[in-house]
């Protein structure tokens, strides 16, 4: 019986560590893909010959792409978005999920807040009013028609707020007795206890922001101002062979350079891949929903 | 009478003196929220012109009443869109809960910390990756000549599969290349969860005797009930989003009839079409459906797990 | 046709009594202003400028450049842009929605949809009067190279709306690209029927070239957009007198849309058979041409029906790679004893519109009359304003762009007198240009290899050979639509066209018989083809 157990907890382990590499192999792959793609030279990629492994190792699409200004502009565009986006949704998130989390007795008017904000993720009016409005305000054609539209994150905002809430509310009183305001008690109580809450906000709203191109193609005045997404958006996209212009084959010739293209998307997702356990360590402790009580 | 009311009133500016500073926090969301979400709302009454783009939003439009839904009702492809939408959406649904806990459970009975560390670094990575950029990856490796599946397929003698290009296997595909792509990411909040499960509590199934299956079974799973259950309610909301970016990158006319979903039918009739008044109706009908298994879910979140708004 | 000729004339009797009338008034093509006139534009832009002259000229703006230098100094015209995006299908879908809002570009290069909406909405400004007045004899005349109809396309109510960035609509024309070197080690001829087609591609997808003892080698390539101008079904199609997706007419004199007639039935039963016999890729309905391209790059096709450009892309990769390999464009083949047509479409992608309010616009006139003085008339500077060999495209910094259709026919016939007396003198502009490729690659250096490609398309046995013999033997069969989009086509054509594409697909995979073809037909007049083919046949009675 004991025997038998133990092989059963034995043959477990081996399975569990072979399903588990399986699959994080599995999720290397891609990314390997590319960057052998990218360290090959230009015709065997287009011949489609790489698969994981460089063929006719080069590092001339690295060349290319270090002389490509565009490239590294937009990617300065992509890291200033972050940060100010970023910034901009902690803040709101911060400042609109505190209030939020009191209860009825504390803030009589915060069901009315709640239907306010919960309303705006029911609907939306599509993209032409929007446009409007982003021209009205003069944010077309500038860096801000990227982050002030969407500067506050309504769906973090839920998170956060039922994060806020878990504080106990002794915590809260003690410090009202000692005479601090709600801005301090919301800065020195509930933002230091709530790091893990806010590192996964952060990363959901970096994550948005580093990846999101459509904004970026539509609000933007001229290519230097794209973000990198947008920038890659028009290096990746698909071919589309009919309604060409008689000249634009040469568009076409230069963007289906492969090895340039995944050179370009290889350095696009290294930032963002190297952000992450930066922000891993906060989650060791519990993610938001993480510490729902059980 | 007269007592009451200046009692009532000091009492009530004594609250409001109180409550101002939530307020002041909530002002500047609520007007940029206003600005720009509320305001073009009134964009909405496109869905009931016959509009045409050159006119502009004030100009002089053709009011048509309903009749972009019913053109939507007759267009060939709408209805099969919608259907399509809600049987990928459904089965992204279930997966999405199953697959990540799983995972997690089996992360949590790794016993080598760098293997653990190393396992979980990696299946976050695909997660990061843009649609834009996995849809060129994934018809090389999913292709029925040469692809590396097909390949392995082949090894177990399997016959190769049209992943993309049959209309058989191209639901399936969507939900399984998506499901692999974001799994990873997904296990962080039941990690979360299972680390915050007191040791003590698997110290004491040991000594009661239970095996590494049976802790499993009665203490992690238990343990992590109430957040199974939140993960659950609140992607009840995302019924009719099966993933644009996803679909976009990934399909091709000859699987239209399985794989078109509404997000890439509003696209293209708003978009390439410029038929911005019928591409506003699907909008707003989305908006609608949504509307309800939106509220259902957060009702259902606030009665189960304590998870609320209001 | 009958009414622009009728307006052409009117104006022109306008002009003239208005030009007797205030003798000197007659207005200068190239009439400098006194004062700086700037005009506001929208555009889109794409990585050839990018890569060919912003990365080598980093110091140069959009708005400072040759083009807009030129502009300044010969006609005091500053260019300004409100908006820039970069990518043809981003710049429609931005317009589109600028337009919803009323943002309305001063001088907007449009799509005939989109011009016929601003008409409609009384929003831009009829261009006759001025373009009569203001463009050049030889801006008049290259214009009008390819016919009335890109007129036509801009004309309604009888004004001219929009100037029509011509272009060529030969180039469009399919042609036959066959793997020479292959044909040679099999002893098979070049292809000149169907049948020898059918035979050279079973040939082809059988013969093991590679050695790598894998049947791995299609019949002939098709990506998913059937239509393009690469691995393209329309010459295929063509053989069996079917023309999908344009407008030709009945034995009636009717207009019928292309892809309806009997002949589709039969190339698309012919597709199955070649699907059945393993002679086309199974997944080509999810391959996009750079997927496809892969294909003939790593040697694994070696027959595909295409554009003439098609050798410096993708061929190129494909010799690179392999220094045997050998392709040749040859004519498309006839399926059927009927005579064989090549279809074409218009050129014109956009026409310039001007917004109602503009004060000067006749100042895109002049700029008309500048780009196409500059490049192809009797002084032109073309190797410093079109394509010199540093920066290929630098024409394209200019925003009106309408280009002289027949320069690349002019370029070879100068090429092909120059390979028959050897007169270099004759060979100038655009022409002179080529012949330094031609050369480079002749030489056999490692650089000039790179222009095998250009070689393919303007060589003694080039691709442009046989689109000259198309024109000159009367093988074009032109859209004989070219109108604005009707009603219909405006809200169903791009439906019926996926509906067309998925149907076609299947039946070529087999997924649908035969028979599926004629329920699309009855699908197709069910849906809205019918009063498409009504109203198209009403703009065609009224410009017979």
């Amino acid at each position: 019986m004991v025997e038998s157990k133990h092989w059963a907890s034995r043959l477990f382990v081996v399975l569990n560590y072979f399903i588990l590499g399986f699959l994080a192999l599995s999720c290397l792959i891609p990314l390997i893909h590319i960057f052998a793609i990218s360290l090959s030279d230009s015709a065997a990629a287009t011949g489609g010959l790489v698969v994981l492994w460089p063929v006719n190792f080069t590092l001339e699409s690295y060349a290319y792409v270090a002389r490509r200004a565009a490239f590294w502009h937009s990617m300065l565009v992509s890291v200033v978005r972050v940060l100010v986006g970023v910034g901009l949704n902690m803040v709101f998130c911060i400042v609109c999920a505190y209030p939020l989390s009191k209860e009825k007795d504390q803030f009589r008017f915060r069901t009315v807040y709640a239907w306010y904000f919960f309303l705006t993720m029911l609907v939306s009016g599509g993209l032409i009013p929007l446009y409007m409005v982003i021209r009205q305000t003069g944010l077309m054609g500038t860096f801000w028609a990227l982050v002030i539209p969407g500067a506050v994150p309504v769906y973090n905002i839920i998170l956060l707020l039922n994060f806020f809430r878990q504080t106990p509310r002794e915590l809260e009183e003690a410090a009202i007795i000692d005479g601090a305001g709600q801005w301090r008690i919301m800065w020195q109580i509930f933002v230091p206890t709530s790091t893990a809450a806010l590192a996964t906000v952060a990363l959901l709203s970096t994550v948005y922001h580093w990846n999101e191109w459509f904004n970026g193609i539509l609000y933007m005045k001229t290519p230097d101002q794209y973000p990198l997404q947008s920038y890659l958006r028009t290096i990746v996209i698909d071919m589309k062979l009919t309604n060409m212009g008689a000249n634009d084959w040469q568009a076409l010739a230069l963007v289906s350079d492969k090895t340039v293209k995944c050179a370009q998307i290889f350095l696009a997702s290294l930032p963002i891949l190297l952000a992450y356990p930066f922000l891993q360590r906060y989650f060791v402790k519990g993610m938001v929903l993480g510490s729902v009580k059980g | 009478m007269e007592k009451t009311t200046r009692a009532l009133s000091r009492h009530g500016g004594g609250r409001l003196m109180k409550e101002l500073p939530f307020h002041l926090m909530l002002l500047p969301a609520v007007i940029l929220v206003f600005i720009y979400m509320y305001i073009p709302l009134g964009g909405l009454i496109i869905a009931f012109q016959k509009f045409v783009p050159a006119k502009g939003l004030f100009g002089n439009q053709k009011w048509v009443g309903w009749d972009n839904f019913i053109y939507l009702y007759h267009l060939p492809g709408a209805i099969s869109a919608l259907q399509n939408t809600i049987i990928i959406a459904f089965w992204k649904i279930i997966l999405h809960l199953i697959i990540p806990i799983t995972v997690s459970i089996l992360l949590n009975e790794v016993r080598s910390t760098g293997f653990r560390r190393t396992a979980q670094t990696l299946i976050y990575l695909p997660h990061f990756l843009s649609w834009i950029i996995m849809g060129g990856i994934l018809i090389d490796i999913l292709s029925p000549s040469g692809g590396i599946v097909n390949r392995l397929l082949g090894v177990f003698g399997v016959e190769p599969i049209f992943f993309l290009g049959s209309n058989d296997h191209f639901r399936f595909t969507l939900i399984f290349t998506d499901v692999w792509k974001e799994f990873g990411f997904n296990t962080i909040v039941y990690l979360a969860a299972i680390t915050n499960i007191d040791p003590n509590q698997y110290e004491a199934a040991t000594i009661d005797g239970a095996n590494r299956f049976q802790r499993m079974l009665y203490v992690t799973l238990p343990n992590m009930r109430m957040i199974i259950v939140l993960m659950m309610v609140l992607s009840l909301g995302n019924v009719l989003n099966a993933g644009f970016d996803q679909v976009f990158n990934l399909y091709s006319k000859q699987v239209y009839a399985t794989g078109d979903i509404l997000d890439t039918f509003i696209y293209r009739i708003g978009l390439i079409d410029a038929q911005f008044g019928v591409a506003t109706a699907m909008g707003m009908f989305k908006s609608v459906v949504s509307t309800v298994f939106i509220s259902v879910s957060y009702y259902c979140a606030y009665r189960f797990a304590d998870y609320r708004i209001f | 046709m009958k009414k622009l000729s009728v307006f052409l004339a009117l104006a022109l009797a306008l002009t003239m009594l208005a030009s007797c009338c205030l003798a000197e008034e007659k207005p200068d093509p190239f009439g400098k202003y006194d004062e700086p006139v700037t005009v506001h534009f929208v555009r889109s832009t794409d990585d050839t400028l990018d890569a060919n002259f912003f990365s080598q000229h980093p110091d140069k703006t959009m708005t400072d450049n040759l083009w807009c230098d030129l502009y300044r100094d010969t006609l005091n015209v500053i260019v300004d842009y409100d908006w820039i995006v970069k990518g043809g299908d981003e710049y429609d879908q931005k317009l589109n929605i600028a337009l919803g809002v009323g943002d309305i570009p001063e001088f907007v290069n449009v799509n005939t949809l989109q011009l016929k909406q601003l008409a409609e909405a009384d929003l831009i400004m009829p261009l006759e009067d001025i373009y009569d007045a203001y463009a050049s004899d030889f801006t008049k005349k290259i214009m009008l190279d390819t016919g009335t109809s890109p007129f036509d396309a801009a004309t309604i109510n009888g004004h001219l709306y929009g100037l029509p960035n011509v272009d060529s609509t030969l180039m469009i024309a399919d042609l036959l690209w066959v793997r020479t070197d292959w044909l040679e080690k099999l002893g098979l001829p070049i292809p000149t029927t169907m049948e020898e087609v059918l035979a050279t591609a079973e040939a082809f997808a059988k013969a093991d070239f590679d050695g790598n003892g894998v049947d791995d080698t299609v019949g002939m390539a098709i990506a998913k957009d059937l239509w393009g101008q690469l691995f393209s079904l329309r010459g295929f199609f063509n053989g069996f007198q079917s023309y999908p997706g344009i407008w030709v007419e009945d034995e009636n004199g009717k207009l019928v849309y292309g892809s309806t007639l009997p002949g589709t039935k039969d190339a698309l039963k012919t597709l199955h058979e070649m699907y059945e016999k393993g002679l086309i890729d199974p997944e080509f309905g999810v391959k996009d041409g750079g997927k496809v391209a892969e294909a003939t790059t790593a040697g694994k096709c070696g027959l595909f029906y295409g554009a003439q450009w098609n050798s410096i892309y993708p061929l190129q990769s494909c010799v690179n790679l392999d220094k045997d390999a050998q392709w040749r464009a040859v004519s498309i083949v006839p399926a059927t004893d009927q005579p064989l047509k090549a279809q074409t479409d218009v050129g014109t992608l956009h026409w310039t519109v001007v917004r109602k309010d503009v004060e000067h616009p006749e100042a895109v006139v002049k700029m008309f009359n500048v780009f196409i003085d500059k490049n192809w008339g009797p002084n032109n500077e073309n190797g410093i304003y079109y394509a010199p060999l540093d920066s290929e495209s630098i024409w394209k910094l200019s925003p009106v762009v309408p280009t002289n259709p027949n320069k690349n026919n002019d370029a070879f016939m100068v090429l092909e007198q120059y390979r028959k007396d050897g007169d270099e003198s004759k060979v100038t502009g655009e022409a002179y240009s080529i012949l330094q490729k031609l050369k480079a690659f002749e030489s056999g250096s490692e650089d000039g290899f790179a222009l095998w490609g250009w070689e393919r398309i303007y060589g003694a046995d080039g691709a442009y050979g046989v689109l000259i013999d198309y024109q000159n033997k009367g093988m074009l069969q032109d859209n004989l639509f070219v109108g604005a989009p009707t009603e219909t086509m405006t809200s169903r054509m791009s439906t019926l066209e996926d509906l067309q594409d998925e149907v076609f697909t299947k039946i070529i995979l087999g997924e649908s018989d035969i028979d599926a073809f004629d329920k699309f037909v009855d699908d197709f007049n069910a849906l809205g083809g019918k009063d498409i083919t009504e109203e198209v046949n009403e703009w065609y009675a009224s410009v017979k």
